[in-house]
């Protein structure tokens, strides 16, 4: 066994961490005590079972297991992305097309070019980073968009009355929503490795692989979540655009963004 | 109507409900070409709504609309924004200098075309180079309406244009509208200033509560003295 991984004495041990933050939360009267029990219990379930599905698939399900994988978390990552685009028209489907085509475009590469093996243990990691960049990059783009056309539906509206069509009409704040989305994923890229080491290249790192291997892989982790992030990005822009307007170019009534909608 | 006046357009049975709110009632009216036709009533009469009809900017549930006899949505509805433009309420301008704001309703606009729209507007030509950020209410909705006129439209509809602006501005909006409908174009106008409905309008439909209640020739501005 690898000795920088940790035995279940030592899961357990690390209980002691959560112990402590309950103590803590209870001292300090934040009613959290309970909280925090219940999301280290479902922390410690949810890996379980995850980590014992993952163990049938790798040994089982090959390439068609990793897909079939891939599928059920694109369809979560679709609806957790839609729920943040509230009110936005077709959300769920737009959504889930972008972290969908994210994710066959930039996998399909990767597998295509042989960067990565097709083992279904290296096929879900990744492609597990690339469906959370693009669910990430879909969120942000679809929320910003929808802010966008609420709260320039005046400009919307005076562009539109000018004769110009309404991807005209809507380019400019199509984007800025582009921009807000792309700009987290492009300065985690700057700046990559010098504030924090990456997960892929710290999880080789932990399981005794060479730094100097493991930065091969993050260098290409780097480059396709960049990718993946653009195109989830653009795929739900451009969907979601022509869904806020009908076919007489006429922008949709919104509903107005509610406190819920930012949290 | 007059007989014999040309008919642009037509609202047959008009309803719009918005949000189980009923905006508009079953309106049937007619608004005349070459003439300006003032839509009157209070606030939250529908006044806006049936403007907004009118370049298809809002679609009714049910009734039609028509311009020269065809329906609305047999018309290509880019050419029809473009026939009948419209100038909202409050002035929203969409670029940072004069020149191109102009240009925003029509690209290929010269110069000289410009300053000859700011002119029209009772704009001074010279401010062609002018950032839009430090425009008055006034001037930008002046601005808004030469933008608008920039496409040629043959139809203007005017939401509320002398609500929020001083005297001079006003009556340089005013002096527009009588202009562009002595050149034969016509002008749809929403407006609660009884007075200045009286001295340009041709015609006036008053709405309340979505339905029509009134529909007929302007009164004149003297007859207005007589009222309580």
């Amino acid at each position: 066994m690898n000795p920088a991984v940790p035995t279940w004495a030592g899961v357990a041990a690390s209980l002691a961490l959560v112990a402590a933050a309950i103590a803590i939360a209870w001292r300090q009267r934040l009613h959290l005590a309970r909280e925090i029990t219940i999301a280290a219990a479902r922390a410690g379930i949810q890996l379980a079972a995850v980590g014992a599905i993952l163990l049938l698939v790798f040994r089982h399900g090959g390439l068609a297991g990793a897909a079939g994988w891939l599928t059920l978390m694109v369809i979560i990552a679709g609806q957790v992305a839609a729920r943040r685009a509230r009110g936005l028209p077709r959300a769920l489907p737009v959504a889930t097309a972008a972290v969908a085509a994210a994710t066959v475009a930039t996998m399909g590469t990767l597998l295509a070019l042989g960067v990565i093996s097709t083992q279904a243990r290296v096929v879900i990691p990744v492609g597990g980073m690339v469906v959370s960049g693009a669910m990430a990059a879909a969120a942000v783009t679809l929320t910003r968009l929808r802010e966008e056309a609420a709260a320039a539906r005046p400009a919307i509206e005076t562009r539109l009355c000018l004769g110009q069509p309404a991807t005209d009409a809507f380019a400019p704040h199509l984007h800025a929503a582009l921009r807000t989305a792309l700009i987290p994923s492009i300065d985690s890229t700057k700046t990559v490795g010098l504030i924090s080491l990456p997960g892929a290249m710290t999880g080789l790192i932990l399981a005794g692989v060479s730094p100097l291997t493991a930065i091969r892989y993050q260098i290409v982790v780097m480059y396709m979540l960049v990718a993946a992030a653009a195109l989830a990005a653009l795929t739900a822009a451009r969907l979601a655009a022509r869904a806020l307007f009908d076919d007489a170019h006429r922008l949709r009534p919104l509903p107005a963004p509610t406190a819920k909608d930012h949290r | 109507m007059t007989s014999g006046t040309p008919v642009l357009f037509s609202l047959e049975q008009v309803t719009v409900r918005r949000g189980g709110t009923l905006l508009l009632d079953e309106v049937t009216c007619q608004i005349p070409a070459g003439a300006c036709t003032a839509i009157t009533g209070p606030s939250g009469a529908g006044k806006t709504t049936l403007l907004r009809l009118l370049n298809r900017l809002d679609e009714p549930d049910a009734g039609r609309v028509c311009l020269d006899g065809r329906a609305l949505p047999d018309l290509n509805v880019l050419a029809l924004r473009r026939r009948v433009a419209l100038v909202a309420q409050a002035p929203v301008l969409l670029t940072g200098r004069v020149l191109d704001e102009l240009r925003a309703g029509q690209p290929s606009l010269s110069e000289d075309q410009a300053a000859g729209l700011l002119e029209q507007a009772g704009l001074p030509s010279g401010m062609l180079d002018r950032g839009t950020a430090g425009l008055s209410g006034g001037e930008a909705q002046r601005l808004c309406l030469a933008r608008a006129l920039a496409a040629r439209p043959q139809v203007l509809l005017l939401d509320e244009p002398t609500s929020a602006l001083d005297a001079a501005s006003a009556r340089a909006i005013e002096q527009l509208a009588a202009s562009f409908t002595a050149a034969g174009g016509t002008v749809v106008l929403v407006s609660h200033d009884t007075v200045l409905t009286c001295r340009i309008a041709a015609r006036t439909l008053e709405l309340r509560a979505g339905r029509l209640t009134v529909t007929g020739p302007a009164p004149h501005t003297a007859d207005l003295k007589e009222r309580p």
